[in-house]
This record gives C-alpha cells, structure tokens and sequence, in this order.
C-alpha cells in the first residue's frame, strides 16, 4: 500500500489503438462484426482504465462506458458459450471475490497488449466467461465499499492508486500487503464518487472517541498525502449532526468523516508497524 | 425563419464560456465560463439620438462567482467551472441569479449603485471624522448623483448536498424554492434557507455495481409549482408531481420512445443519452436533446415524441471516431424561442441550427469570427453528406470537432440569440426592415 509502483504506460497503447481505431468502421463496416465489436471492446476498456485526472471523472461517462462494455459481454456470452470468450484479462488477474488474494499489478501491463493482440475468435479459450463477468464486476464495484483515498481513482492496475478497501465481509486485505492491491485499485469507477457509508456500525462511533488517543505528528505528510488528513470543516456548518442526519442523502462530510477515520486507523497501525520497523 | 439577421455583439471571454441565461425580460444576460466567472451583459435602451445602437449589449457586471476548491478527502479538484445559471425573476431594484458550480449552488445579487449620501455631521465626505468642535450646526444628509457602480453580493451559499455533480439547477415558479440535480439525486431547496434541503429524488442503487442510469438534466414547470421533469442517460424522461410523496422516486408520467431497431449499434445508448430537457414557455410540451436529435414531446403523449428533428444525422456514421475523440459524450443544450414556435440547438464547427415547427423549415448558420462582421446577415450553411461537393457546402470529414456550440440561449419576447462558441459570445438578432 506504500510502495509506489510503476505507472502503466498507457500513452503508447492509446496511441497503437488511436491508429488503428481511427476512421476505423466509420462508414459500413469494412471490418467484420467481431472485429467492430472487440475494437469498440478494447476503447471502452481504455476509457475506463484512463486515470490521468486530478478532478473527479464524469459519473455519466462512466456509466455510459460500463453499460457498453457490459452489453458487448453479453453479447460476446450469448455468442460464444461459456469458455469461447476472447483473452480480454489474464486469468488470473481476476478473482476480486472478497477474501481471495489479488493480483498483483504486474499482471495488468500485459492487459493492454493482450487485448490488443487477441481477437475474438471461438477458439480462444484462455479466459472464461466467469472472469470476464468478475473483472466487469469488478470494475463496477460498489463505491459504498471503497474508500478512494488517493487522486487516480477508477484505476484497472494503476498501481499509484492507493485505495482501501472494505469488502463485504469487512476483512482488511491489506494486512501486511504493501503491494498496492488491484481488487481495491481497479474497484469501481464509481469507487471514487462517493465516501463509505453503507457499513452502519461506523456511524455510531463518535468522533471523538476515535481521535482522543492518535498522535498524527510524526507522519510526514508529504508520503501518506491523505491518508491522515482528517476532514476539513466545511461551511456554513450545519445546524447539527442530528439535522443532518435526518436526511440521510445530504451526505455531510462530518458523518463520512468517521468512517475515513475508522479506514485511517488501520492504516495507522500498519504504518507504525513499518516505521517501527517490526 | 427567424434571425438570420444582423450580428450585435461579439465578446471574448477569457476562458470557454459554460453557460448563457437571458433573465426574465431579457434586459439582461448572464453568461458563466470554466474560470468562475460570470459577466452579465445589459442592452442598451434604445434612444432617439442613436438609434443605430438599438438594442446593443455591453458588459454590465463582471464577477468571480466560484472559486477551485480541493476535497480533500477525495483529493481531488473541484472545479469553479459554472455549470448553470439561472435568474430570479425581479422584484425590486435588484437582479438575482443562481450560479452552481459542481457542488455549490450560490445566490447572487447584483445591484446598482448610482447615488450616495452626503453631508455627514460627524465625518466629511472623505469619511474622515470631524473635530466636533468644528462642528457648529446640524444638517441633514443628501443623495447626490455618483457613477453608476454594479455591484455583486453573494447572499446565500447552498453547499454540501451533493455527493456527485450537479448538472442542473431550476427555480420553481413559486419563487420560493428551487431544485439542484446531480448525477444521483435531486434536493429542492428553499431559497433563504442554506443549511438544509429536501432530497426528492434519489436513484442511487443499494448496489454501485448495479448502477446503470443516471440524471442528466432536470426542470421545473413554468407555472405549475408541483411538477418537474428530469432526464436520463438512457433516453428516458420522468415527469415527477411533489404533491405524491416526499420522495418522488415514483414518477407520474414516464417518457419513452421505443428504439429502432434498425438503428441499433453499439453506441446506442450513448447517443440516446438526455443532454438537455426545457418545457415550453406555454408548460403543454417540452423538448429534450440527444446526440443526433432534438425531440418535442406532448407532455399528455408518453409513448412517443411529437416532433423529432434532426440535428446532424450525417454523424450516425462517425459514431466510432465520435467515440473514440470522446466527442460522442458532449452534451448539447436546446432552447425555445419566446412563443414556441422556433427551436434552436448547436453542433459541430460552430454551426447551430434552428426549426420551425409550423413551417418544418431548419436553417443551419455558423458563429464564427470569420463569417461574421457587424451588421452582416448571416448565411445559411450546409453540410455535404456525400458524392459533390458543392461551392459553399463543407464536407463532413472537414468540419471541426473542436469548435462546438453546445450552450446557447434565445430572447424570451424578441429574436435575440446568444450562441457560445468556446470562448466567444456571438449575440445575433433578426434583422430590422
């Protein structure tokens, strides 16, 4: 989780697919149907996986991507049966089912130039239809479990991304792993809209309680960037929490504060294994 | 078929322009861009001594309206960009207008000043204090004429009730609330209340991963205060009554049209993606933009749109380069002319198009530097779809995909338009015999 890995490169797939895509089947296809679809495929994929933005990315955009890839696989699971689907992940870059181990990033250079290389033909059997439903599902996973705490959010394999994860069986999988993991990484493109607030049990702590005894001083900022940083009032301030809570979709930052915390405080521990050394 | 006519004003702004609102009567016009900022231009009253002045607009008020913010537990930017704005109608001296960014809604009041006071007793004009010794008889204070001075308050800051990002902002024609919509939700607000809204509607799964829709647009009725409509990405437009349920997650009227077949690609569902909805001035229909086409709806017919018209249709074969350059996600406005007869939406190389609905004629004009000086008339262009090319006509393959007009904005009594094109800010109106 602290360790910063190599950022894919995506700037030279971006390229070799804006050659080959460009004017590509504009007017009645000259390419056959299954070459359309996987080239439209490989776009999709490329415009969900692209995390170079500092500001939120369009919740629009990416549900409009996510529901084309999602009919594409349909189509592609109608067609094909179920081992027939096309190498569109490495196999083994997709069981996000909580508690199993992911995968680590280094599988996920080679997902831009296996798309690319591989087209779909019924043959193909090297991925089943269940791991490209996980790896969609994965990448639609729900922003209610997810804290996205770094900028590159909605990131396949971004290995910058240092995202947290609760899954739903609230088991921190990040213990003793500081790979940054791809199951938290290349969670929902929806991961990044919205602060945890479905685990409940958070928002009956009290604030307080939480931060009486942390001692934050000694962690440079500069290396743990937000992880630390405690929500930053906001105004007006409401007339109080118990006003706000009454509206239970006017999310207040002071309720998902909590739950930021709660995800900080592991993180805290971890960190302080580390600097100490053990 | 409405302005053709002479060419105004044409004002650059610094940065690209997001929005154009005229207000009420049309005195004035407000336009936001991707800086914070917003200018609102006023025309000039027409006097006798120029009339070839008529009806000019000049910069009236220039004001930072939002600024970049940080979130910082997202860490991520948010934008000042101004996403809408919106006026309030007049009810005294004072101009209002609502002005959202992503997150924040802000009201700001923009007032004249034009007179101040003088002869203080206790401190002179300058506003230093006298020496009461000096003082030797009592006066009474006089309003004396000074330079008109505009000037820009914010009055209330609606913020931290948006998760996602709102597209949209309405006031009701109660003129006691309005609504502001974001990607997930809608809030009706009361507009002197900032620390609380009403959620109303709410289309946020249980389950991220099960999202598939989301709110692209939304309006209140013109004039009945319990009914507004918002639009989807998937083509469909709910209308919603208040007077239901709190929560209006059960619409009243739902409206559809059922896809083509035949037009089906992989790109259907984005193009048929909501860019924009506006009721009619009359409140009997409303009107809703997509990619391709602008559509008129009977608000009593859900089945099918009344009017459907085609914008660019010449794109349905580029959907894959449209695509690919993200173009296919840009999101057109359309709007109505004051007595509902005309609709006018952009598109590409700064060409925007206008229907009317009565004779069924479109016209498809440019706004551009080039094309248009002072007084000129504006010349009707077309698009080659395929084989000759004619003299004036342009190509598909040449148009640029850069220059788009997607926010434009029509006199509510007269035949005044102001289109954006990027940066610029072209005001046209019908020519004058």
């Amino acid at each position: 989780m602290l360790s910063r890995g190599v950022k894919r490169k995506l700037e030279d797939d971006e390229e070799i697919m804006a050659a080959e895509t460009s004017g590509a089947f504009d007017s009645s296809s000259s390419l056959p149907y299954p070459q359309q679809r996987q080239l439209v495929l490989n776009m999709c994929l490329s415009k969900l996986q692209s995390c170079h933005m500092k500001v939120e990315p369009s919740l629009h955009r990416s549900v409009l991507l996510a529901n084309t890839l999602r009919q594409i696989q349909e189509e592609m699971r109608q067609e094909g049966g179920e081992s027939t689907l096309a190498a569109i992940y490495d196999g083994s870059s997709c069981t996000y089912n909580g508690g199993n181990p992911p995968a680590t990033p280094a599988h996920n250079p080679e997902l831009h130039s296996l798309l690319l290389e591989s087209p779909v033909y019924p043959n193909n059997s090297s991925v089943t239809d269940n791991t490209m439903s996980s790896s969609v599902s994965a990448i639609l996973r729900e922003a209610g479990f997810v804290e996205d705490v770094n900028p590159a959010p909605a990131c396949l394999g971004c290995s910058d991304s240092e995202e947290l994860c609760f899954s739903s069986s609230p088991s921190y999988e990040n213990d003793g792993d500081e790979q940054p993991v791809d199951s938290r990484s290349s969670d929902s493109l929806f991961g990044s809209f919205e602060i945890s607030n479905s685990t409940s049990y958070l928002t009956d702590l009290a604030l307080d309680d939480i931060f009486e005894d942390i001692d934050t001083s000694m962690y440079d900022s500069s290396d743990f960037s937000t992880v630390m940083s405690f929500p930053v009032p906001r105004s007006p301030v409401s007339s109080s929490e118990d006003t706000m809570k009454s509206f239970p979709t006017c999310i207040s930052p002071s309720s998902n504060g909590i739950q930021i915390c709660i995800t900080d405080l592991n993180d805290l521990d971890h960190i302080m294994e580390i600097l100490v050394g053990s | 078929i409405p302005p053709e006519g002479i060419h105004l004003l044409q004002q650059q702004h610094t940065d690209i322009i997001s929005t154009v609102e005229f207000n009420h009567t049309g005195e004035l016009l407000a336009t936001g861009d991707k800086g914070g900022r917003v200018v609102i231009f006023q025309r000039e009253q027409e006097s006798k001594n120029q009339p070839h002045r008529r009806g000019e607009y000049n910069v009236y008020s220039t004001f930072q309206s939002h600024e970049p913010e940080f979130d910082y537990l997202k860490s991520l930017e948010i934008e000042e960009k101004i996403n809408k704005i919106r006026w309030l109608p007049q009810q005294n001296a004072a101009y209002f207008l609502l002005s959202t960014n992503d997150k924040t809604v802000k009201l700001w009041k923009v007032s004249e000043r034009g007179r101040r006071p003088e002869g203080y007793n206790l401190k002179d004009d300058d506003g230093r204090i006298r020496d009461p010794s000096t003082i030797t008889m009592l006066r009474v204070p006089v309003l004396q004429p000074m330079d008109l001075m505009v000037e820009a308050t914010p009055r209330r800051v609606f913020s931290n009730a948006h998760t996602y990002h709102i597209n949209s902002i309405s006031v009701n024609s109660d003129y006691e609330t309005y609504m502001s919509a974001d990607d997930l939700r809608i809030n009706l607000w009361n507009l002197e209340i900032t620390n609380r809204s009403f959620n109303i509607v709410d289309i946020k799964p249980a389950n991220m991963e099960e999202l598939t829709e989301v709110i692209t647009a939304a309006e209140f009725h013109p004039n009945q205060c319990n009914t507004f409509v918002y639009s989807s990405s998937k083509g469909t437009i709910r209308l919603c009554d208040m007077r239901a349920a709190a929560l209006c997650d059960k619409h009243s009227k739902f409206f559809e049209e059922p896809e083509d077949p035949s037009n089906r690609s992989f790109f259907s569902e984005i193009i048929s993606s909501i860019s924009d909805v506006k009721f009619s001035h009359s409140g009997r229909y409303m009107m809703t933009r997509d990619y391709l086409t602008v559509k008129v709806w009977d608000l009593n017919m859900e089945s099918r749109p009344l009017e459907t018209y085609q914008v660019h249709d010449y794109l349905r074969s580029k959907l894959c380069s449209l695509y690919e350059n993200d173009c296919i996600f840009d999101k057109f406005e359309c709007v109505w002319n004051g007595s509902d007869s005309v609709i006018m939406t952009g598109s590409y190389n700064n060409f925007f198009r206008m229907f009317d609905r009565n004779t069924k004629r479109d016209v498809t004009l440019e706004a551009s530097r080039e094309n248009s000086k002072p007084r000129a008339i504006l010349k009707p262009r077309k698009v080659c779809v395929g084989g000759k090319r004619r003299k004036d006509e342009i190509s598909v393959d040449s148009l640029d995909f850069s220059k788009k007009i997607l926010h434009s904005a029509w006199h509510p009594s007269e035949n005044i338009i102001a289109v954006a094109a990027t940066n610029n800010l072209y005001i046209f109106q019908d020519k004058v015999n």
